[in-house]
């Protein structure tokens, strides 16, 4: 009886969990105000990853492509570069920071994108817009190696470094919050203040959800500042809360600049957060006020109506961001559910390192599968060959179908979730998130008690 | 009503706003069809019979069928005309319909020589 | 002066060509805008690519077949669940997607073998499924794999699959377009003619360029069945992969959308000598006179009038109640290809709205001919449109609803234009008598939407009106009504059901004996 970590036995993907690198890259970029990327590469790079973010938050972000064509793939396409900076600044004004953010073709090619931002440096911006402030950064992150998330880490990690200037200290910490949703943000914010901590907060995506307004065009973009960027060498502290969405910028710091860094938790659950309200306590010597024991107080009672009388002994299958898919795990053992899938989606062969997946191998106590480098076939296939039965299913919208045709509860959460609506604007972190997620799946599994007609009666008293 | 060219100018923009035939991608592919479908419709609508036998050829026909009876339907002024006016007609309209669409198209694909 | 400048494109002049205004007594020897060229890097183009084009489109409709992308899993995860092409075959290819999961080791040393062990897997873990596809991507294009090697060894080995290999890497082309044709002739050159195919029927059809978005498929092949005619294809919604490899046999080709599929029937009918016969599905009198035709084409025209009379008996009141309704209201269709000369004219004509604009992502010139050929005067035709010019054309048009895609509708909703989805549909599907009704009721609840409405109110500058806690669309609608119309008998809204797919899947059709 006990929780084993294996990798997927299969060469190929069935179903992926993950998009590739260049989806993190620019889902990073979204998140800095003024901030238009241009993807190198195919169009489809970038028409796709638009797409797939506005399912998700039902709104529109602006990015561009180099629009590699046939002869740019034979010949090289840095020209195409070129001219994409060119066009960009000219029809965007208020345009200030453009990521090239290179694809699996154009590194294949070689195409020197670290030479041409310098040689652009050098001619265009100093001579048809001298005196703009433009910052051209080369991201690297082909679709052949890792994932959006590792996509996503090194984008952070690229602003960061490009940015991150020297000045006086700021009184305040780095927040590095990993890939999450708009209502994490505030919930995180949220905690901030009442610990009275003042943060600069990577990213500010608070805004992404934009309104429509009786006049004007209130298109969504994000609110980190340059300024906010450059600052992040002053401050005195960083935490990155998930340990693969943050941990290069935080390093990177700390090595550059002397910050010390604290890598996670991810905030998800009671236990988590107290942890993290404990290391915020720790790096500004503020302490925990009382309001947030009330919050906690007010979320632990939400809790206790639910787990000893429903949540127990529930199984549950995890998958999405790997951050994300442990700290769910965590909370729901915490909830008396059981865990018995987790589906790390990528090869990053440092899931065998992290002491979280070391800690459930240890120390639980049924048998529990940790699948890395997984597929969403990996989930099905067990339902359907392998006996596995489940209560509950979380993870994203894509993985849908399994839950569906198999008729298994499902709680959407991480990216994307665009079959529900407005998931982005809850918390699955803090003391909140830990009440949104238990009331989601408990509604959920309600909801199925009373479609299969198995002892709906029992919500009658309850 | 006599000016041909105001009754050419009414069939083709019947033409153009409800057929599809006359933009195939290739400029002799379109000659081709404005030919065949042209010459068939005024062949009906002088009451003479079309040879269908060959598919290519009862093809171009349900589409001049068409033509035929929406242009009876809807300008009775083909009423009042002999066969060898509406002859002339409809040369005359393909004339035009081969200039829009072929010889004074800017579509520049027209001329691709592969298919 | 027809071509039409931008003011957010002036600083690239070149683009200058690619916007028209269908001026007063112009024809399209006047001006045509230019088309299907490269890409201006940086415009933030609505374009995507080949790949997209290939396997998106056209490949991955097809229902019993396992489609497999040999790359990173970036571009399937991508093309995976993003259409709503749904099929009698319980969704498979909708639901299932493969990738051979290309890393940089591949790239380095080649990823045959990856791709060779991954035909198996997949067979081996949908052991019902016996037919593939392979989709080359940029990756695998550009490190030279030859897949169609790696297939005929599969095939060799495994006698009872085939594998159709496509080679469209995502920059072959400008634009989606590109991979149309990639497809389009690689399938004619490697699959069709090698299954015999059973005739059960005198009239024999492909219907090609169709792709069952929502159901649009099975509509018309519910009209084509009552008519007796074998369907001995589809080109590629709710399509089988053999009978696919049957095209050759058939008597005719009922083309929809020629942008991405015209290419096939051309060598359809060079090769095996099958007229091309170019249809509108959309709109009660086009989709009239093109079964009349197709009936015509077999001496079955009868049959076509029996259906288009029910139809139309049935229908017409209702799509006229929303005629009335929209009369004079504007619109900016802005598809990806075909669906601008589909509906251009149809939608002016039978729904009264006024159509201000069209463009293309990703169309040729002809294209651009048909659309323009079919709208009205004082029309704004664009080719291959960014952000910012669809934005200045929206503020200078001020259209009362747009029909585009799920991403730019969002970037119209900012601005208070309420969108349809024009690829995916809002609830269709589109096609047929009922469908053409449903797509008149989504633009009516889209324009007057109470909370659409409600949205142009400043509560902090506007008076805020003592209206009551309620409005309804009609109310909104019926405003400058006549009374006649209001109260109309014979006008009605729409009464059908929610889902009329299903039951289409249930139906039994009547026997017409083969002749001897």
């Amino acid at each position: 009886m006990n929780c084993e970590l294996k990798t997927k036995e299969r060469t190929g993907v069935i179903n992926p969990i993950f998009t590739c690198q260049p989806a993190g890259a620019q889902f990073a970029s979204i998140g800095i105000k003024e901030c238009i990327g241009i993807v190198h590469g195919g169009q489809g790079c970038v028409m796709f990853v638009r797409l797939l973010i506005s399912q998700h938050f039902k709104e529109s972000f602006e990015i561009a492509s180099s629009s590699v064509h046939e002869d740019g793939a034979v010949f090289g396409a840095l020209d195409r570069v070129e001219q994409a900076v060119d066009v960009l600044l000219m029809r965007y004004p208020d345009v200030k920071v453009i990521p090239i953010i290179t694809t699996c073709s154009t590194e294949v090619i070689g195409d020197d994108v670290d030479g041409v931002v310098i040689k652009l440096q050098e001619e265009l911006l100093d001579t048809k817009y001298a005196g703009r402030e433009v910052h051209l950064i080369p991201i690297h992150c082909p679709s052949f190696v890792g994932s959006m998330i590792s996509g996503y880490d090194t984008a952070v990690r690229d602003f960061v470094r490009y940015f991150a200037e020297k000045g006086e200290p700021n009184g305040r910490i780095n927040l590095i919050t990993g890939w999450v949703n708009p209502g994490d943000v505030t919930a995180l914010k949220h905690l901030l203040s009442e610990m009275q901590i003042d943060a600069t907060v990577l990213f500010e995506i608070e805004s992404f959800d934009s309104p429509l307004m009786p006049d004007g065009n209130h298109v969504s973009h994000g609110n980190t500042t340059i300024a906010d960027l450059k600052d992040t060498a002053n401050a005195y502290g960083t935490i990155a809360l998930n340990r693969y969405e943050g941990t290069k910028a935080a390093k990177y710091l700390e090595k550059e600049f002397g910050i010390p860094s604290i890598i996670g938790p991810t905030p998800v659950g009671i236990r988590n957060t107290d942890t993290f309200l404990k290391n915020l306590s720790r790096m500004t010597g503020k302490p925990v006020p009382e309001s947030l024991v009330l919050e906690r107080g007010r979320a632990i009672d939400a809790l206790t109506d639910l787990t000893h009388m429903f949540l127990a002994d529930k199984k549950v299958a995890i998958y999405g961001n790997p951050d994300l898919v442990i700290g769910l795990a965590e909370f729901c053992l915490d909830l008396e559910m059981k865990p018995k899938l987790l589906l790390l989606g990528d090869d990053n062969t440092a899931y065998a390192e992290d002491p979280r997946i070391r800690a459930l191998q240890e120390n639980v106590d049924y048998d529990m599968e940790i699948v890395m480098n997984a597929d969403l076939w990996d989930l099905e296939n067990r339902i359907i060959n392998e006996g596995l039965e489940l209560d509950l299913i979380l993870g994203h919208s894509k993985g849908r179908f399994v839950a569906i045709d198999h008729n298994i509860p499902m709680v959407r959460v991480g990216f994307p979730t665009y079959d529900r609506a407005g998931l982005y604007r809850y918390p699955v972190v803090g003391y909140a998130g830990a009440t949104w997620l238990a009331e989601q799946m408990a509604n959920t599994l309600f909801a199925d008690m009373e479609y299969k007609k198995s002892r709906e009666w029992i919500l009658n008293m309850w | 009503m006599a000016d041909i060219n105001e009754k050419i100018a009414q069939l083709e923009n019947f033409i153009m706003k409800k057929c599809l035939w006359q933009f195939h991608s290739r400029a002799w592919d379109r000659k081709n069809q404005n030919e065949n479908i042209l010459r068939m419709t005024a062949e009906l609508l002088c009451g003479e019979t079309v040879n269908t036998e060959d598919p290519a050829d009862r093809c171009y026909w349900v589409d001049a069928v068409y033509l035929a009876d929406s242009y009876r339907e809807r300008f009775d002024w083909l009423a009042s005309m002999s066969k060898d006016e509406i002859r002339e007609l409809f040369l005359a309209l393909r004339e035009r319909l081969d200039y829009v669409l072929v010889d004074g198209s800017l579509n520049e694909e027209l001329t691709d020589p592969r298919y | 002066m027809p071509y039409h400048e931008f003011e957010c494109s002036k600083c690239i002049p070149e683009r200058k060509k690619h916007a028209v205004t269908k001026g007063p007594g112009e024809d399209l020897t006047h001006a045509l805008p230019l088309g299907y060229l490269n890409t201006i890097p940086g415009s933030i183009s609505e374009r995507g690519c080949a790949y997209c084009g290939a396997k998106h489109v056209i490949g991955t409709p097809m229902k019993d077949v396992i489609h497999i992308s040999h790359g990173p899993t970036g571009c399937t995860y991508d093309t995976w669940q993003t259409k709503r092409y749904i099929s009698d075959n319980d969704n498979f290819q909708l639901k299932r997607t493969f990738a051979t999961d290309v890393k940089e080791k591949h790239i380095v040393f080649g990823a045959e073998k990856v791709l060779k062990q991954n035909i198996i897997e997949a067979f081996k873990a949908f052991p019902d499924i016996k037919r593939m596809t392979i989709y080359q991507t940029c990756a695998t294009a550009l490190i030279g794999d030859d897949i169609d090697a790696i297939a005929d060894e599969v095939m060799e080995e495994m006698p009872d699959v085939d594998i159709f290999v496509c080679n469209s890497p995502g920059f072959a082309g400008p634009s989606q377009s590109g991979g149309h044709h990639k497809i389009n002739i690689a399938w004619i050159n490697k699959k069709v003619g090698n299954v015999e195919p059973k005739i059960t029927s005198d009239y024999v059809i492909n219907y090609v360029g169709e792709y069952n978005i929502q159901g649009d498929q099975e509509i018309m092949l519910d009209f084509f069945r009552r008519m007796g005619i074998q369907v001995l294809s589809t080109f590629t919604g709710n399509g089988s992969y053999d009978d696919l490899r049957a095209m050759h046999r058939a008597h005719l080709n009922v083309l929809e959308c020629a942008r991405s599929a015209e290419y096939i029937c051309n060598e359809l009918r060079t090769r095996y000598g099958i007229p091309r016969l170019d249809i509108d599905g959309f709109g009660f009198e086009p989709l009239s006179s093109s079964l009349l035709k197709v009936g015509r084409f077999f001496g079955i025209e009868d049959r076509a009038q029996k259906i288009i009379d029910e139809e139309t008996a049935r229908w017409k009141p209702e799509l006229d109640w929303y005629r009335e309704r929209l009369l004079g209201k504007k619109v900016c269709l802005w598809p990806g290809g075909s669906k601008l000369w589909h509906w251009a004219h149809v939608i002016h004509e039978e729904m009264g709205l006024d159509v201000v604009s069209v463009y293309t992502k990703f169309g040729h010139q002809g294209d651009m001919e048909k659309g323009i050929a079919r709208c009205e005067e004082g029309a704004l035709a664009i080719d291959d449109p960014n952000e910012l010019e669809g934005l200045e054309a929206m503020y200078k048009l001020k259209p009362d609803i747009i029909f585009t895609g799920k991403r730019p509708g969002e970037v119209a909703k900012k601005i208070r234009v309420p969108y349809l989805n024009a690829h995916a549909y809002h609830n269709g599907p589109y096609k047929g008598y009922e469908g053409w009704v449903r797509f008149a009721r989504d633009i009516y609840n889209a324009i007057y939407s109470p909370i659409h409405q409600l949205s142009f109110l400043d509560i902090s500058k506007d008076e805020i009106p003592d209206e009551g806690g309620f409005k309804t669309q009609r109310i909104l609608s019926d405003n400058g009504l006549s009374e006649e119309v209001r109260k109309s008998n014979y006008m009605r809204e729409y009464t059908g059901s929610l889902d009329i797919i299903t039951p289409l899947r249930e139906k039994t059709y009547p026997e017409f004996n083969k002749k001897p």
